[in-house]
Order: C-alpha cells, then structure tokens, then sequence
C-alpha cells in the first residue's frame, strides 16, 4: 500500500494526471506497441499451429519474432507502467486489472519457457499435437490478457 | 448535409441501436471484441510490413510471409470492420463529429489504397523472383513502411476519439 | 464504530461498491481537477449511455438565468455496479451533482457524486479523477 501512495505521489504521475494530451497519447501508444507484440505472438503460433508462413520452420519464425517481441515488449512497459504509477491507487483495488496482471505473468512465463523450446527445437522432436496445443495456448493466453485490460473500462 | 444528420438521427434513435447503447453487458462486449479483432490483425500486418521493409523476418523469402499471412489479415479484418459498423450505429451522431474518427478513417482509407497499389504492382511478377528483382524489394519497401505509418497512424487516432478533442 | 466501518468494508468488498471508475479516456484530457463545481439544479434528461452517460442538468445562475449543464458520468455498467439505476431519474426532479469542470466547454462537467432528494447519494464518476474521496462520501458507513 505505501508502495502504491509513493508511485501515486511521483512526479511523473502528477504531470500525467494533469496534462491533456500527454496520457491520453501514453494510451493510444500502449494499444499501438500491444498490437505489434500479438502480431509477432500470432505469426509464430500460427505456425505452430501449422498455418501461417509454413515454408519457413517454426524455429526461423520463432527465432524472427522474438526481437521484434522484446522491442514491442519494451514499449509495451514503457507506455504501460506510467499509466499505472499514475492512478496505482484505482488499479491496485481493481480485480480485473488484477487478473490481467496474473495472466500476464502466467502468458510471459509459457512464452519463455515451453513455448520457445517447443517452437526451436527439431521438427520431429514431439508428436504434431505439441506444437499445435503449444500455439493454441499461447494466443489464447495473450488475446485474452489483450481483452482483460480492455474490458477494466467497464467492470474495474 | 441536413439529409445525413437526420439519417443518423433515425439510426440511433432505432430500437436495438439503443439497446446496445444503454446496455451494461452488449456494448462493453461488442466494443471488446473490436478490440480484440483489431490488435490480431493489424499486429498480422505490422508482421508482414516488418518483413516488407526489411526490418524483420529477413531470413523468409519476401512472398512468403505477405502471401501466407492473408488469409489470416482477411479473416480478422473482416470481424474488425463489421464490429466497427455496428460501433457507428449505436452513435453515428457523435462519430459523425468527432475529427479524430474522420481522421482514422483517413487513415484506414489510405492503407487500403496502399495494399491495393501494392497487390497490382506485383501481381504480374512471379513470387520466386520478388527477392532477387531489385525494383519489387524497392517497392515492398516503400510500401511496408508507409503501411506501418499508415496502420500506426490509424489505432492511434482510433484510440484517442473517445477524449472528443477538437 | 469500529466494527461499522468494518462491516462497511465487507460489504463494498463483496459488492465492489467501492471500486473506482476507469474509462474511456484520461481524465485530464478534458476536464481540470482545480475546478470543482457543486450542481444543484432540474434534471432535464439522462442519456444512459456507453461508452459515458450524460446528465442534462438546468441550474439557476446568480442573475437568474438557467444555465444548461451536461455531465459525463460513468458507463452504465459502472453505475450498475454502483448501485445506481436508470429508473432512479424521473424528467424534472431536483438533484446536486458533485462534479469538475472541463477545460474549454464552459457548460460540460465531468460527475463525481449524485445526491437525490431522498437522501441517497451515488459515486458516479466516469474517470480515473482527482483522488477526491468521491467514491467513499457515497458510501457515508465508511467514514
């Protein structure tokens, strides 16, 4: 809770809170910067999935997809903790947002771990379902943290 | 201009127009999945244009990534634009107004005629060629990075109409 | 008391009553937190609407004339959940509105508590907002 009040009381939230523009803006770039972190997400689990860019394997892909992931992730923090810090003290008692924030963490730590190890290693190495529920899994994780924090709008 | 008043004027004033409107569960959901559909497939085509420009992706042939990911880019632009129709329709009133919309369909609008000038430039050369043929990889270029400024562009402006600036 | 509060905790826990609004857009983007207004006056209509809902608010300014509000508050869904209901308006009835005012519009104002003659009062703001203490006056038990 103190935790909450010091990044509430910083001055980097009071200038967010009172400009005009400049929240809104950290808003429409935090939709942007998601929107090319679930792209390069969807284009590898498509292939995982078998579909998609399959002339390439699923490791090209992967390995492809993660630096514009860490770039788009980089910009997805940087436009999303200033949102936080600047109204901590409604988001820390709002449930879903709660929620989006486990499922973050349950989504980032699929992707890091089982995905990328499926998705790099030889094409034959696990039975085709693997990859396949591998793919479905992630992109349902990660729409679904997509459409956890849209929906705080309405159900805080 | 009178005329496309009063015809908006008649569309939000429509039973199930005000249901969605005044509705706690419908709007949040259907503006939801608007959402939802839109970083899918706009994130698809950010991931073509990277590779269009060169700036991701290198290792796949140029066709490859453009042509396999479509169908994908169709399939969710289509539920995108059809959840945006019915958006309009709950209050085309205010939309009608507000310049960021215009702006974003601005934007949309020039996309499109981007991928189009694109798609019939290089319809008359064969995929294989695309990466040795110089003249394709200027304009897939060109095209990619304007794409990306375009479709940029447009989720930017599309997120902001609701602070009804100017 | 202790033991009040204690219970009016549980029950906004359990209700979520005491959630804070967030919406569409920064609060800041439109209205000015410097400027709190007190509103009592005649509502005209309620557009209980998405993504904000409106309230037509006619006051009596110092010289006499009526002066026509519009008041953004939360979505239907927030005011659902905070207990507020469209059939608790009727056309014509008094009520104060607790509410800032917007940075260019001098007749828009952003909504925070409503206060019917009745007595009840309801948080209604449809915005991250001043940390104002808006959302716990609606709920008296908790102070």
């Amino acid at each position: 809770m103190p935790l909450v009040q010091w990044c509430y009381d910083l001055g980097v939230s009071q200038t967010l809170r009172d400009s005009t523009y400049l929240f809104a803006v950290t808003q429409a770039l935090h939709v942007l910067a998601v929107t090319v972190f679930v792209g390069a997400i969807a284009v590898c689990d498509l292939r995982l999935l078998g579909w998609g860019p399959v002339g390439q394997s699923r490791a090209s892909i992967a390995r492809g997809a993660q630096r514009v992931l860490i770039w788009a992730g980089l910009a997805v923090l940087a436009t999303g903790i200033p949102q936080f810090i600047t109204n901590a003290l409604t988001y820390y008692q709002s449930p879903l947002f709660v929620f989006k924030m486990y499922l973050l963490a349950a989504a980032l730590l699929f992707t890091a771990t089982l995905r990328w190890r499926v998705a790099v290693a030889d094409e034959g190495r696990w039975p085709s379902w693997v990859p396949r529920a591998v793919g479905a899994v992630s992109l349902v994780l990660w729409v679904g943290v997509t459409i956890s924090g849209r929906l705080i709008t309405y159900y805080g | 201009m009178s005329s496309i008043v009063a015809t908006f004027e008649w569309l939000e004033g429509l039973a199930w127009t005000t249901a969605l409107r005044e509705s706690p569960y419908g709007y949040p959901l259907l503006e939801t999945s608007h959402v939802a559909f839109i970083v899918v497939f706009a994130g698809l085509v950010i991931t073509m244009d990277l590779r269009l420009a060169g700036l991701a992706f290198n290792q796949a042939p140029l066709a490859q990534i453009q042509q396999r990911l479509l169908p994908w880019q169709i399939g969710t632009f289509v539920p995108s634009a059809l959840t945006g129709i019915l958006l309009f329709c709950v209050d085309p009133l205010r939309y009608y107004r507000n310049v960021l919309f215009l702006a974003k369909l601005t934007f949309l609008l020039l996309a499109g005629l981007n991928a189009l000038a694109f798609h019939i430039k290089t319809s008359r050369k064969p995929a294989e060629g695309w990466d040795q043929d110089s003249s394709v990889i200027a304009m897939a270029r060109l095209a990619g990075v304007a794409s990306l400024v375009l479709w940029s562009l447009t989720i930017i402006a599309g997120r902001l109409i609701p602070n009804n600036w100017f | 008391m202790k033991m009040k509060t204690f219970l009016g905790v549980l029950v906004l826990g359990a209700f979520g009553a005491a959630k804070p609004g967030f919406a569409h857009h920064a609060f800041a983007a439109e209205y000015d937190a410097t400027e709190p207004l007190t509103l009592t006056g005649v509502v005209v209509t309620v557009d209980w609407s998405n993504p904000h809902s409106y309230i037509h608010l006619d006051t009596k300014e110092k010289n006499g004339e009526v002066k026509h509000w519009m008041i953004e508050i939360a979505a239907p869904s927030q005011l659902l959940r905070h207990g507020l209901r469209k059939v608790d308006f009727t056309d014509g009835m008094t009520a104060t509105v607790k509410a800032y005012q917007a940075k260019t519009d001098p007749t828009l104002a952003n909504g925070r508590l409503l206060e019917l003659k009745d007595g009840r009062s309801f948080y209604i703001g449809s915005v991250g907002g001043p940390n104002d203490g808006a959302e716990t006056q609606a709920h008296p038990f908790l102070q």
